[in-house]
């Protein structure tokens, strides 16, 4: 194939995928999957390969749904699908790794055989078993378990299956509404593919597929071989649960145009829901070594090829069945940094510090007031992300997840809670030339008189992330009631009528010695409140101070005065 | 006599036509950013005098600018404050904490209008369900405002929480700082938008009130320029939603001008297409750095409720600040003459979004550009004549357009000059034909059923073969389509939109308590349309409902149609919907509707335009230029486009010569004037 014509094809099959986005995040029922776009969306050509993948989405989806399709296609052979049939699986080995995720794949049928796949895969509100959390000790516990089978047949619902489903979940309306939003886009994607087909006159898209796989992998292998060979190695502690913090230990290895990212020495699988399967493992250490190396490389088979991903069976990053995998995102989440820690040895002056790393999730449960109605809520939150190599870190904003947030009025409308206040933390970033990206506090009430529940997955209330080339930690994160008291995370907790909560999230850490920071960056963020005087006399060596009067409430740069202390070294 | 002028980035372009005969006169000059207005009485005098009418003679004015558009992106609007709900002023930083590229990891976000120090808490709650759990704390206020004007603080926007539900707290405020501090400009978001989602209601109310003094002042200068010349007319603005309004309207909401140029565009498209017998179509601009699309649909453009002003990242959605503003729907994306082309880490052809825009510009300006632009291409393969450029104001150097092409494309990719310049201009004839088809099939149409309608400096060099990427019908190329976009500014009705948010399940719909909402916007909009002048009985109203299976979050309008029940909005809703999606939802789950919309228009105007041909021969004679079909270089016949009258017909390949731009028509196509005067390329 031309690069000419491939260039035009590539384009227009990555079209197809973002049209395929669009139509889930405009189908979808529940806040997860519309508001916080936890998601991916791909196409796979007729042998299964990963071809493209859409833009946006969490990338722990999109890598494991690539592994994730050749267990449909060796448990239902193509040669026995027909148009209109619609294959889902959620099962946490096969795919996602865990229960909640819902994967769909739709074959695209031209001129009578199936030529290629769509496929999405959403995380799931809510799929029966104990209120979505970490607690359980095994998978069977975690919700209703769909070995891979069809959702449609020939265009028709399979009808027991969605029966089964209704009967076990607590939100049947927005589980099934999402699994028709992802057969929704899904069709969408394979319109548009057939357009593609009619209009080029192809009959196949595998040589298109052959070819950007092929160019893919030989620019990976190229920026791979870029980097001096040798291994690397990095770690990180995490939470855990029950007080049992879990050790994340990698090394990474470049020899020649190839690359192992091993997890060999972490933490042992764990008795709760915690653990990672390998597809998951995958898929965060593939996405973390593309984004260091070579961000324009699209992610797709070839893109895979020269790195490869191992972790001992048993362990924390390669659990066996029936481990209880629910939370296994607060572990996948801090794969990419430490990562980035091992890689920063062999490319200096470059990527991100660590940070919150981990999304925030918190599942919100009760009545309504005056009626027996539940509600049942799934809120993503991101802290603070780490400093780069010439820029602040991001506040607020998830990496590596993706996942958005949910607007405070969407949350208080569909549920009794308040939140009082959803705001930045000062001196929640760490300190360095660069500072890490500032994090997030809530707060929540009910309204009601009964009792309601929240479970929490969270993570970094213990252990910072790392800082880069001598930048500071951020801030760990916290979870607590209004008398201060600390409630297990990690498992449903039930609350009083008169409760509060309140959570704060981890921030990002620094990148570069603090006293390399830029005076002006520091006074800015002194009087922007990101950074208090204290701690910018404590990181920085300056004295800012506030000359204007007592009790005024606007605060402008003309208040501050800044001056050096110690060293006078500053630039 | 009305005239039209808008205010572009590079230029202004002004067409003055007279309603009696329909003859009409264009100018075109260079804005003037320091003072716009200069450049409007400047194009305005040199199209008075060649039209040989004096400024007291013109009936209308309307004007469309990019000042508010680029009065954000420049950051210079007024200094702004926030007041918020306490515990929720860094709403508009904390964003929806997503990222709208995954493997970027040097990602950034767009600054907020109002600093952090000048965002406040102000204790206050109202709840989802409108009742209000704390009262605004109005002495706080009132401390902040006198503090503010101190600072010189022009601009304050309150924004509470829930407020679509219940805006008694904001307005509370309001009162507050206009009894302390009444010179500050204030915009309460249950005024501007008011709609739930704090993050976009709360960026909408800051973007609003932030350009509310420097659209004030610039229509004020404006409007004592044309006074000064004598104008005694109505001086209208063009908005984004494709209506018109009065300075006074518009300057209250002056965020409801961003892109009101580009509206005119698709405007224009669906009022030529209406002549041309064509009411859907997809409109296609483009220009030096971005190329826009508009679905036309049964001669309407669609319009959407959503947009985001000063995207950072390659035109990407979520790189920029959101807006709710009722805007016509079109997809923007960088790509136009000024794109650089460059082969990237696979070894693929990228061209743009990165632009040479105006300065340094193409290689072939000879401006200091060095790097290859789609113009440079286009002259390398003979599309564009170097020496009738702008109909020969500005020679174009072809040796250096061919130099940069072989530096940074032919070479890397082992190829020709010339093959190098056709997969520079096939790829982003491409990018710009993959763009405009999800658009397309977004709106649940189909790409291949619209005839595409090309308009815009560069667009007529582009439009067949974008035209045929999408497998479109015919393309059509309006006379003077470099400039006719001014056009649109013509056939724009006044008309005012509201919105009120009222989530309600459409089962058992409290019909008396819909009709009073839709009624309250109704007389709301007459008493605008009134006090600008129009007559009652010229007065209409469109109502519409934003509807939803009770979960989603993301609503279809729909148009109810008077008498209409819920029934028959529940039918209206599933056939929109089947024809998005392909399905239905699941059975059994009920239809909601969130938000409820009227327009209020006045009487559309009629525009007539009598194009100025001329008589001769329209073949000018043959250039080579690149038709791959044919092998490449290939002799082909160039025709001046003033000559080609109702009936004339050509067969392609051909170039269509005229000042303001060049249609290129590929090979296997016929083209016939029509009455109009449009070309009409059939390519099926």
């Amino acid at each position: 194939m031309d690069v000419l014509t491939l260039e035009v094809l590539w384009n227009r099959l990555l079209s197809t995928v973002n049209e395929q986005q669009v139509t889930l995040l405009r189908t979808a029922f529940s806040t997860v999957v519309r508001e916080s776009q936890d998601l991916a969306c791909g196409v796979f050509d007729s042998r299964g390969n990963m071809v493209a993948q859409s833009l946006t989405g969490t990338p722990g989806h999109i890598n494991a749904m690539a592994t994730g399709l050749r267990h449909f296609l060796a448990t239902i052979p193509p040669a026995t699908l027909v148009d209109g049939d619609v294959l889902i699986t959620n099962d946490p080995w096969q795919t996602a790794g865990q229960i909640n995720d819902m994967t769909v794949v739709t074959p695209v049928f031209h001129l009578g055989r199936p030529i290629g796949y769509f496929a999405s895969c959403c995380h799931s509100p809510d799929i029966g078993g104990q209120v979505y959390g970490g607690g359980a000790t095994e998978i069977y516990e975690e919700g209703v378990r769909i070995p891979i089978m069809h959702l449609f047949r020939a265009g028709e619902p399979n009808h027991d299956l969605l029966a089964i489903l209704a009967a076990n979940v607590r939100v049947p309306d927005e589980t099934i509404g999402d699994l028709y939003a992802q057969a929704a886009c899904n069709d969408v994607g394979a319109r548009d593919l057939r357009h593609l087909l009619d209009e080029f006159a192809l009959d196949s898209i595998d040589p298109l597929a052959d070819a950007i796989i092929d160019r893919s992998e030989r620019a990976m292998r190229l920026a791979i071989a870029a980097l001096p060979d040798g291994s690397y190695a990095n770690d990180t502690w995490a939470d855990g649960i029950d007080g049992e913090p879990i050790h994340v230990v990698v090394t990474v290895t470049i020899a020649g145009d190839e690359c192992t990212v091993d997890f060999a020495g972490s933490s042992d699988q764990v008795g709760r829901g915690l653990n990672v399967v390998l597809n998951y493992t995958h898929a965060y250490s593939s996405f973390a070594i593309k984004a260091a190396i070579n961000a324009e490389v699209p992610h797709n088979e070839g893109a895979f090829r020269p790195v490869h991903v191992t972790a001992p069976e048993g362990s924390i990053f390669n659990c066996r069945e029936p481990a209880a995998v629910a939370a296994r995102h607060l572990l996948g989440h801090l794969i990419p940094c430490t990562v980035f820690g091992a890689l920063a040895q062999a490319m200096p002056g470059r990527l991100m510090a660590g940070g919150s790393e981990a999304s925030w999730l918190t599942v919100w449960r009760g009545e309504w007031p005056g009626s027996a109605r539940r509600f049942t809520f799934t809120l993503f939150q991101s802290g603070g992300a780490g400093a780069r190599s010439g820029k602040d870190g991001l506040q607020t904003n998830g990496f590596p997840s993706g996942v958005a947030g949910v607007p405070v009025e969407v949350f208080e409308s569909r549920t009794p809670l308040v939140m009082h206040r959803k705001e930045l933390v000062p001196d929640s970033g760490g300190a360095g030339r660069f500072r890490g990206g500032l994090a997030q506090a809530v707060s929540v009430s009910s309204r009601g008189d009964r009792p309601w529940a929240v479970s929490t997955l969270i993570e970094r209330t213990r252990f910072a992330g790392s800082g880069l080339a001598g930048g500071r930690s951020g801030s760990v994160g916290s979870y607590r009631l209004a008398d201060g008291s600390e409630p297990p995370a990690k498992r449903l907790v039930t609350l009083a009528a008169d409760e509060r909560v309140d959570l704060v999230l981890p921030g990002g850490a620094g990148y570069g010695p603090p006293a390399e920071r830029l005076i002006a960056a520091i006074l800015d963020d002194v009087v922007n409140g990101r950074v208090t005087a204290e701690s910018a006399e404590r990181e920085h060596g300056v004295r800012v101070r506030y000359i204007g009067p007592p009790g005024r409430l606007v605060r402008t740069p003309r208040h501050y005065t800044i001056t050096p202390l110690a060293h006078a070294a500053l630039p | 006599m009305r005239v039209g002028v808008d205010i572009g980035g590079t230029f202004t372009d002004l067409i003055c036509v007279d309603d009696a005969s329909g003859s009409f006169t264009v100018a075109k000059a260079l804005t003037t950013p320091d003072d716009p207005s200069r450049a409007v009485e400047t194009v305005l005098v040199d199209a008075l005098a060649r039209a040989g009418v004096a400024a007291a003679g013109l009936d209308q004015v309307i004007h469309g600018t990019t000042l508010v558009t680029n009065a954000i992106i420049e950051r210079k609007g007024a200094p702004t404050a926030l007041l918020a709900t306490a515990g929720f002023r860094d709403v508009i930083e904390i964003g929806r904490e997503a990222r709208f590229e995954l493997y970027d990891i040097d990602l950034e976000l767009p600054e907020p209008l109002v600093p952090r120090y000048l965002r406040f808490d102000v204790p206050e709650r109202t709840l989802a369900d409108g009742t209000i759990s704390r009262v605004v704390d109005v002495a706080l206020v009132e401390q902040l405002g006198r503090e503010l004007v101190e600072e010189g603080v022009e601009a304050v926007a309150i924004a509470f929480l829930h407020s679509y539900a219940n805006a008694a707290s904001e307005l509370l405020a309001r009162d507050a700082l206009a009894r302390v501090a009444p010179a500050l400009q204030v915009s309460i978001s249950s005024d501007v938008v008011p709609e739930i989602r704090e993050f976009e209601r709360t960026s909408t109310t800051i973007a609003n009130v932030y350009v509310q003094r420097v659209t004030r002042e610039y229509l004020a200068a404006l409007e004592q320029r044309l006074d000064r010349l004598g104008f005694v007319g109505a001086f209208r603005l063009m908005l984004s939603s494709g209506g018109t309004a009065t300075v006074e309207t518009a300057s209250r909401f002056p965020v409801r001008l961003l892109e009101s140029g580009p509206a005119a565009g698709a405007l224009a498209a669906a009022h030529h297409g209406s002549r041309a017998g064509v009411r859907d179509l997809l409109s296609f601009d483009l220009g030096g750095t971005t190329a826009k699309f508009a679905v036309i649909a049964d001669g309407e453009p669609l319009r959407s409720g959503d947009f985001e002003v000063d995207r950072r990242y390659r035109f990407r959605k979520g790189s920029g600040l959101p807006v709710r503003i009722d805007v016509i729907e079109m997809i923007e994306i960088g790509a136009g003459g000024g794109s650089i082309a460059r082969v990237d880490s696979l070894g693929l052809l990228r061209v743009g979004p990165d632009s040479a825009g105006a300065a340094p510009g193409p290689a072939c300006y000879g401006n200091g550009g060095v790097l290859p632009t789609v113009t440079d291409a286009d002259l390398l393969l003979g599309y564009l004549d170097p020496a009738f450029f702008l109909g020969g104001a500005m020679a174009l150097d072809v040796a250096a357009a061919r130099s940069a092409i072989e530096r940074d494309v032919a070479t890397p990719l082992g190829l020709g000059v010339e093959e190098a310049a056709w997969g520079m201009h096939q790829a982003v004839n491409e990018g710009m034909a993959n763009a405009a088809r999800v658009h397309v099939l977004e709106r649940g149409r189909d790409p291949r059923s619209l005839p595409v309608f090309v308009f815009g400096g560069a667009g007529p060099v582009h439009g067949f073969r974008v035209a045929r990427a999408l497998g479109a019908p015919r393309l059509i190329a309006p006379f003077g389509a470099g400039v006719m976009s001014a056009a649109g500014f013509l056939v724009a009705p006044l008309a005012f939109d509201f919105v009120r948010s009222w989530p309600t399940p459409l089962d058992g719909l409290d019909r008396a308590r819909a009709e009073a909402l839709l009624r309250s916007m109704e007389e709301e909009g007459a008493a605008v349309l009134r006090a600008s002048g129009v007559a009652e009985d010229a007065i209409t109203h469109e109502r519409e409902a934003d509807l939803r299976y009770v979960g989603q979050g993301h609503e279809i309008r729909v148009t109810i149609a008077p008498g209409q029940d819920d029934a028959a909005l529940r039918v209206a809703f599933e056939a929109r919907y089947r024809e998005l999606y392909d399905r239905l939802g699941p059975a059994g789950v009920g239809i909601e509707a969130v938000s409820w919309r009227v327009r209020s228009s006045g009487p559309r105007p009629t525009l007539r335009l009598d194009v100025p041909g001329e008589v001769g021969d329209p073949l000018k004679g043959q250039r080579l230029a690149y038709v791959p079909e044919r092998g490449g270089m290939t002799l082909v016949d160039v025709y001046d486009r003033r000559r080609l009258a109702p009936g004339a017909t050509l067969a392609g390949p051909a170039i269509v010569e005229e000042r303001e731009s060049t249609l290129v028509i590929g090979p296997d196509a016929h083209a016939t004037v029509d009455a109009s005067w449009n070309l009409v390329v059939e390519l099926a």
